[in-house]
């Protein structure tokens, strides 16, 4: 089976989506032990390649934006890719307009631009940062798990391999999204709750190596779904966060759950609300 | 100062001269003429600052980004060949980013927790519980952006930090205290009392019992009274902040001891 990306992201293309490529970012590079100036240089290009999809892909629209990041071999190494319009498409340098492309060049170790299959646009980037440590590699789930979701056009999308991965990445994206929701700090302190115990729980309730999860932000509102679920596991994942004397903790960190069993795994859907 | 993603949205980076740009890079370059000079920087500045403000370091003041991108833009200036290469603009970006990433690498960048982003993060801390005590409840990230006039973007950066780096609110004095010299860390006791308590007999006692009472009592508050963290905060009278790290803390020690706990 195919080698998935440590994590995946699949985002609508709107400037406020950028950071989450950041933070992701940010989270898996310092799991690998890149630091300080490096990950600037990196944040940095990364940053440039998401505007690039975000202010130029879909002209006076939004679609797709793709993002895969992954540490092997001593590279980290960052796609972004939309199905876009295509390159070229900004403008060239003596115009003055356009400089995140000589950006990107001049912070990465290699990067190849290439076309999408079937339209659109892929950047791909390459550091070679030194000392890099290597992450372990997943395996590919063949669940699509935003396929039969509602509301998935505003939803984001992650995938992360192995699912111990999690633990730096998701709490870091959660935060962001609960913030995006208007959160009070209160409320976005137990979204990192829940993300700590989504990871510790559900590692051993997946279906595969991958962690999926879809995250809708709503105004005060954040609906999630996680899976693909071995059937029949996503009742346990709930009761399996029991401590003896508090209860359910991932229930009673959300304010309302619910078990989807589809035919072949099961999705949990969590919502989270803020209280004021 | 922090890199947005509306920064790429700036209509236009070099602003029109009527001179031939390769006309005035003759001038200085072969002849010294420093009014040439001046307009090349005059018409390249914009390109510079571009970079300086999108280099996504927010916790480096703009003023010192700025000053590097300048210098990397008078070395591009003296070195460019206007004969033979492409735009300007293609080769002084490397040349300034160079300038600038040479710089952050002098100035201590490889430190874990830049002392910038440790600055912020205290800073977003204290401006939460100030919010908190006027108004009684949390704030939102917007606006604690609006209280301390930074990006949204950079209160979040903040919030992660706090998370991530524990210390961070050991060592430092609590904000607003009558006393000074009372900081966190005496006021939550001993950080590694957990190491001693796992080693007790994991299938006596329950693993909650193993826990200090404070944090015991914290966690009994949060699950089963469900009081919001602020709510906790103000009845222990320490910060959300520090509910939260106590909280989560707490939670990882229960997982841990489970995990001893259970064969296999």
């Amino acid at each position: 089976m195919a080698t998935p990306p440590n994590v995946r992201l699949d985002l609508p293309s709107r400037p406020e989506n950028v950071l989450l490529v950041r933070e992701s970012l940010t989270g898996l590079a310092e799991a690998a032990g890149i630091a300080g100036a490096d990950l600037s240089d990196v944040r940095t290009a990364a940053t440039e390649a998401a505007n690039n999809v975000v202010l130029h892909a879909y002209p006076g629209g939004e679609g797709p934006m793709e993002v895969e990041i992954d540490i092997a071999e001593g590279f980290l190494s960052v796609c972004v890719r939309d199905h876009g319009v295509g390159l070229p498409r900004e403008a060239e340098l003596q115009d003055g307009e356009g400089i995140g492309l000589p950006v990107i060049r001049a912070l990465t170790h290699r990067v190849d631009f290439m076309q999408t299959p079937g339209g659109g646009a892929e950047v791909r980037m390459e550091f070679a940062t030194p000392g890099v440590r290597d992450l372990p590699a997943g395996e590919a789930s063949e669940v699509d798990l935003l396929a039969d979701l509602e509301g998935g056009e505003n939803a984001v999308g992650v995938s992360i391999a192995p699912p111990a991965l999690a633990r730096p990445v998701l709490p870091r994206l959660l935060t962001v999204l609960a913030a995006r929701a208007h959160f009070s700090t209160d409320r976005i302190s137990d979204i990192v709750l829940l993300a700590d115990a989504l990871v510790a729980q559900g590692a051993g309730s997946l279906s595969g190596s991958e962690l999926r999860l879809s995250v809708s932000v709503e105004p005060r509102v954040i609906g999630l779904h996680l899976g693909p679920l071995r059937s029949g596991r996503a009742g346990e994942l709930l009761s399996d966060s029991e401590v003896q004397g508090l209860g359910p903790i991932l229930a009673k960190l959300a304010d309302a759950h619910e078990v989807l069993a589809r035919d072949s795994h099961d999705v949990l859907t969590l919502q989270l609300q803020d209280r004021r | 100062m922090n890199a947005s993603p509306a920064a790429t949205t700036q209509p236009r980076v070099l602003p029109r001269s009527d001179e031939d740009p390769r006309e005035l890079f003759a001038r200085w370059q072969q002849h010294g003429d420093r009014a040439a000079r001046e307009a090349l920087v005059q018409r390249f500045m914009p390109l510079a600052r571009s970079l300086a403000r999108r280099y996504d370091r927010s916790s480096e003041p703009y003023e010192d980004l700025m000053q590097v991108a300048s210098l990397g833009l008078l070395k591009a200036l003296d070195r460019f060949d206007a004969e033979r290469g492409p735009s300007f603009a293609s080769f002084a970006i490397p040349t300034i980013l160079g300038e600038m990433r040479r710089y952050f690498r002098d100035s201590g960048w490889s430190l874990h927790v830049p002392r910038g982003d440790k600055e912020r993060a205290l800073k977003v801390r204290d401006a939460q519980e100030t919010f908190t005590n006027e108004k009684g409840h949390a704030p939102t990230v917007s606006q604690l952006a609006q209280y301390l006039e930074l990006e949204p973007e950079s209160v979040i950066d903040g919030l992660l930090a706090i998370q991530a780096y524990e210390s961070l609110s050991l060592d430092a004095p609590r904000p607003g205290g009558e006393d000074d010299a009372i900081t966190y860390g005496d006021t939550v006791g001993d950080e590694d009392h957990r190491y001693e308590l796992i080693e007790l007999d994991s299938t006596v006692v329950a693993v909650l019992d193993r826990l200090p009472a404070r944090e015991r009592e914290i966690l009994r508050m949060r699950f089963v009274e469900e009081l919001t963290q602020t709510q906790i905060a103000q009845r222990v009278g320490v910060s959300q902040m520090q509910v939260s790290r106590l909280l989560r803390r707490s939670l990882d020690q229960l997982r841990a001891m489970t995990q001893d706990s259970t064969p296999g």
